[in-house]
């Protein structure tokens, strides 16, 4: 049930008023859309961040132990250095063969050098990314390119570059006309001038990247027997559903009894309190010293994070209910067992159905810390793992893979309220509509009730 | 101030009326009370709630409990119904000594009370599956009853739809579902306004008539204790005890006209000196500065 309004009258700043369905609509739809703008914005649009220059053509300096490979990024006041260090070696090896007394490094240091055009070849399609050191097809790539027969779409060449290119394929094809590695010449090559592209850090990778990557780790199943991802999701949800039932199962009745009977309370709540307080992941060595290394102790991680909250915050919505419905069940003759049965647990229900929403989403928290005790799995092992590698367009997928599915599970729960309990007044008013339901927001005032 | 109006004395009663309480004498003592005492413990010491309480009522008897605030109007109802428990003093319903709450003594409260996640007609089997009843039977039981306070049409929807006066008949059917043999209404129409209230009041005279039940009224309003009652237990607060027990002298049946009645005013004036006793009248008075003045004289 919602008031009909005059337009005119609306404001959008009313403290506790509720605004327009309309307007309520475009403010969750901004609610996704300004954070999904701001990424898309910063991701391309240059000059609003992108601190870093990602490398699609590198050279290694002499002496330089530290070695930036193409894909890599380095900060916008660092790179021009890089570029006139480089530039500067150049200008050696040229003064040297202009002189007539040229350089010579070994050949194995000139394959190198021209290996280095092997990220435009993977570019461009023309090299395999496993051919990044086939020595033969590099060879082609310089000949082709030099002789104008190539020319790179995916990367534009700098003018210096290409000039680059020509020069070294004279020294190289008068020494090996055709492919044969043992008559690379040894005269210095000119090295490849780094080029690169402004971007953003590699911890904000851009939407496209996190797609692509998404979408390739989710369609592709691993080499050396590691699982899907598919199965890392199934192992994942594995593990909160049963850390997170046995939780219920235990800590339900417990609550209810607490709630209940003054004994119950007395009895378990003060030592609950005082446990919850205690940080369920410093039990983790011991649960992986008694329960194993497989998923028992990830299980009972999830389960003692969840059930001492469990048990005080339901407690305490039993206690919440009506007394006075309780003595009118008295005075109609319901005994102690009744009392319970038919007046508690459907009294109570509503708003324990909430209280289990809420904690589902802080087993998710607790799953995160449960995969990586004893062997890390699931999900959040594929994090760990490819976090340390600073593959982060890897592990964003995962991440908003994990929040969706919170999410929605949260937005069936939601929904099906309205199936189970119609009788409160939050879905008696609540709009009609299969969908309006379930997208309804969880926030509104109405969701607890007395 | 004079009275304004000659009225006799609330003591008389017309033959039919004295006829009346003489046979109601004569009837079974339905509920008898002992010298009930309820005490408390304050951080200012003790306070009497209920002291020495001593009656007993008639089988299908209408009994109205008033009494200024603070006098232990509700505590003396929780006592009788067994939802709480006397410091000292006894409780027998037709010589059976009562502890703890039972069915057999049916309640309505002020809240309603009704339960939210049951239809109404399920509200109303309640006591009746409890009893042991058939589901089928309870179900034609309920829906009898919901006819007799005219909900019939209203066995599906859930408490919360309905308003509040129907809410409150839906627990007086309810209860007397249940066949108590006494009810204890604690201030039911508390929370009606006016027009809902004396409706209220109509039906529920009505349901008293037709039912063999006897009931036990707590209320503060003075009008609706007369219009309903046979007699009047006036409760004086600190230390809470049985100032009188009034025979009101309004014949029956009951009619809204009689509010106006010679015997309704003479009670009426009775009860009020009870409840504001004239020593205590004045203490209310108290200075009061005029702030504004229109300036025309009028008062």
């Amino acid at each position: 049930m919602s008031e009909v309004k005059s337009k005119s009258r609306e404001h959008w700043f009313g403290i506790r008023k509720d605004l327009a369905p309309g307007r309520r609509t475009l403010l969750t739809v901004c609610s996704f859309g300004i954070p999904l703008l701001v990424w898309v914005t910063v991701s391309y649009v240059p000059f609003i961040w992108h601190p870093d220059i990602k490398l699609e053509i590198s050279a290694d300096r002499d002496g330089v132990t530290t070695v930036f490979t193409a894909g890599d990024r380095v900060s916008k006041e660092f790179f021009p250095t890089f570029v006139e260090a480089v530039r500067q070696e150049n200008r050696k090896v040229l003064d040297a063969r202009v002189k007539n007394n040229p350089h010579f490094v070994s050949r194995r240091e000139n394959i190198k050098r021209l290996r280095h055009l092997a990220p435009l070849g993977v570019a461009n399609g023309w090299l395999k990314n496993n051919e990044r050191q086939n020595d033969e097809k590099i060879f082609n790539l310089w000949k082709q390119l030099a002789e104008g027969e190539l020319a790179s779409r995916a990367i534009s060449l700098s003018q210096e570059n290409l000039e680059i290119i020509e020069e070294n394929w004279i020294l190289l094809s008068k020494a090996s006309p055709t492919f044969n590695l043992k008559l690379y010449p040894t005269e210095a090559l000119l090295k490849l001038i780094p080029q690169g592209i402004s971007s953003n850090p590699v911890y904000l990778p851009a939407p496209h990247e996190v797609i692509n990557a998404g979408w390739l780790d989710f369609n592709t199943v691993p080499e050396n027997g590691m699982p899907t991802m598919w199965e890392r999701y199934r192992h994942s949800l594995n593990i909160i559903f049963w850390g997170f039932a046995y939780s219920c199962l235990l800590g339900i009745p417990l609550a209810i009894l607490c709630g209940s009977f003054d004994f119950f309370s007395k009895l378990h709540e003060p030592f609950v309190d005082f446990f919850r307080y205690m940080p369920a992941p410093t039990f983790s060595v011991l649960f992986v010293a008694f329960l194993g290394t497989a998923d028992a102790p990830k299980i009972m991680l999830v389960f003692v994070g969840t059930f001492f909250q469990l048990v005080l915050v339901i407690a305490n919505t039993t206690r919440l209910l009506e007394n006075s419905l309780i003595e009118a069940a008295q005075t109609l003759g319901a005994k102690r067992r009744q009392l319970l049965g038919r007046i508690i647990l459907p009294g109570i229900l509503p708003n324990l159905y909430n209280d289990l929403r809420i904690l589902l989403g802080w087993a998710w928290t607790w799953l995160v810390i449960a995969e990586l005790i004893g062997e890390k799995t699931g999900l959040t092992g594929f994090i760990d793992t490819q976090g340390t590698r600073y593959n982060f367009d890897r592990v964003f997928p995962v991440i908003i893979l994990i929040g969706l599915t919170g999410f929605f599970t949260d937005r069936l729960l939601n929904w099906l309220r309205y199936l189970f309990f119609p009788w409160t007044e939050e879905v008696r008013q609540a709009p009609k509509g299969l969908l309006t339901r379930l997208l309804l927001s969880s926030t509104d005032r109405t969701t607890y009730f007395k | 101030m004079p009275p304004s109006l000659e009225l006799p004395s609330y003591l008389s009663q017309s033959p039919e009326v004295s006829e009346r309480f003489e046979k109601l004498r004569n009837r079974p003592v339905k509920l008898k009370v002992e010298n009930l005492s309820k005490k408390f413990d304050t951080p200012n010491g003790e306070i009497s709630a209920l002291n020495k309480i001593n009656f007993q009522i008639f089988r299908r008897e209408f009994i109205s409990v008033i009494g200024p605030s603070g006098c232990g109007k509700t505590t003396l109802i929780r006592i009788l119904a067994g939802l709480d428990f006397p410091t000292s003093g006894n409780v027998f319903l037709e010589g059976r000594k009562m502890e703890g709450p039972g069915a057999e003594r049916g309640m309505v409260f002020q809240d309603y009370t009704l339960f939210p996640w049951l239809s109404v007609k399920k509200n109303v089997m309640f006591g009746l599956e409890i009893k042991g009843l058939g589901k089928l039977k309870a179900e034609a039981e309920a829906m009898e009853w919901l006819d007799i306070v005219g909900l019939g049409k209203f066995a599906d929807a859930y408490p919360e739809q309905l308003s509040g006066g129907m809410k409150q008949r839906v627990a007086i059917a309810r209860s007397l579902a249940n066949r108590p043999e006494i009810l204890f209404l604690d201030e039911p129409f508390g929370a009606l306004d006016a027009q809902t209230r004396s409706s209220m009041q109509a039906y529920l005279l009505k349901i008293w008539q037709n039912v063999d039940v006897t009931v036990f009224f707590v209320t503060h309003d003075l009008d609706e204790a007369i219009y309903l009652s046979d007699r009047i237990l006036v409760l004086r607060a600190n230390p809470g005890e049985i100032d009188e027990l009034i025979e009101v002298p309004v014949p029956r049946p009951r009619a809204p006209g009689q509010f106006l009645t010679p015997e309704f005013l003479a009670t009426k004036k009775r009860l009020e000196e009870l409840i504001r006793p004239p020593e205590l009248a004045q203490n209310d008075e108290f200075p009061m500065v005029r702030l504004t003045e229109v300036g025309d004289e009028v008062e």
